[in-house]
């Protein structure tokens, strides 16, 4: 038979101190984790479908912009922000939407009719009356709304 | 390799000194109300972790302050864990220090050479007394109200200068955004701030003089 191994007061009581303490530790730790990063992986909010208004207000080959109010949860807040849609159409019947946000760093673009582009005033990224991107630092065109159209309304999803 | 690094830093910076004299200092044979001040240090760094977690998401105003603490407890993944250690932590630091401080008074700790430690023992009963008061009023709701509204009220009878300190309290006639903006700052950083002081005084003479013993009939 092996003598069996001794263990001294001193390292029991260090191996207990450090166990006992690494699982306080952990019960604070990992609560705290997730209550700090919760809000943050918290996905989109739910589509739905938001009228911008009436068909017949958007002009042939001219990107014409929407605001619309919706109400937005932010967490205990629930506040009402104004949303811009650029709606475009070729033909009157085919329609797209753009987002006025700036696909480079976030800054809200223009519509300059007299250029017939975009412009964002943050760092001059320009894009044409589709949302693609002309000349500047923007990485891909605007982003562009799921679109339908009911009893000659158009209508985007977003939320 | 975390030995060598270990006597790496201990030659370049002592550590080994200071921890050998927080945790292997001597003490007498003692018992278990001997550790109660060690509970009451545990809980108040409960406080102060989970009271930090707090101050992320509570807003001090009227318009916000129920809301966000309704928030932190329904929507936040374990907010109601944060909040409710924070709660009964509160709680339970008063119950500790106040036996702490009963075991001090029966076993004669506060004698030759303590005194000082006594002293700075009593400041932080009050300072701790402070938290539980101010903290009480940040939830905002009903109950937080009304026991500031009665608690203020009381500091304001004494004679000739209850007035003003009752004005002073609240920052004005009633209670109001600022009662709870001055509440907040006093709870999370005034205290505080006097607490690490007087504590860390506390603990160096714990630490510097030594533990009584249990007294004998003879003492």
């Amino acid at each position: 038979m092996k003598e069996k191994e001794e263990i001294s007061r001193r390292d029991f009581m260090k191996v207990a101190t450090l166990s006992i303490g690494g699982l306080i530790g952990l019960g604070w730790g990992i609560p705290a984790i997730a209550y700090v990063v919760g809000p943050s992986l918290k996905g989109n909010q739910t589509q739905e479908w938001i009228r911008l208004g009436s068909t017949s207000k958007v002009e042939l080959g001219v990107p014409t912009l929407f605001k619309v109010k919706v109400k937005r949860q932010t967490g205990w807040i629930v506040n009402e922000e104004e949303l811009s849609v650029y709606a475009l159409t070729e033909d009157g019947r085919s329609y797209i939407a753009m987002s006025n946000v700036c696909t480079h760093l976030g800054c809200r673009v223009r519509w300059i009719a007299e250029q017939d582009k975009f412009f964002c005033p943050c760092h001059n990224g320009v894009f044409d009356k589709q949302g693609n991107v002309v000349s500047g630092p923007p990485p891909r065109p605007l982003n562009q709304y799921q679109v339908k159209v009911e009893n000659d309304q158009l209508l985007i999803l977003g939320g | 390799m975390i030995a060598k690094f270990a006597n790496w830093l201990d030659e370049r910076v002592s550590w080994r000194q200071v921890w050998d004299a927080i945790f292997l200092r001597k003490i007498p044979k003692v018992n278990w109300f001997y550790t109660l001040g060690s509970a009451t240090l545990f809980v108040a760094v409960n406080q102060a972790v989970t009271g930090i977690l707090l101050t992320l998401y509570y807003v001090p105003t009227p318009d916000h302050a129920y809301d966000s603490v309704q928030y932190i407890t329904t929507q936040l993944p374990a907010g109601w864990l944060i909040r409710g250690l924070h709660h009964w932590g509160a709680s339970a630091m008063v119950v500790l220090v106040v036996l702490h401080m009963l075991r001090v008074i029966f076993y004669g700790a506060y004698k030759y050479p303590r005194e000082v430690t006594w002293f700075t023992g009593v400041i932080l009963l009050l300072v701790v007394i402070g938290f539980g008061f101010t903290g009480y009023l940040l939830p905002w709701d009903q109950k937080a109200y009304w026991a500031t509204t009665v608690g203020t009220r009381i500091a304001g009878t004494p004679p000739i200068i209850g007035d003003a300190i009752l004005r002073i309290m609240r920052g004005g006639e009633d209670l109001s955004a600022v009662t709870l903006a001055r509440f907040f700052g006093t709870h999370v950083w005034v205290l505080p701030v006097t607490l690490m002081l007087v504590l860390s005084i506390h603990l160096y003479l714990v630490i510097r003089i030594g533990i009584s013993a249990v007294p004998t009939k003879e003492d």
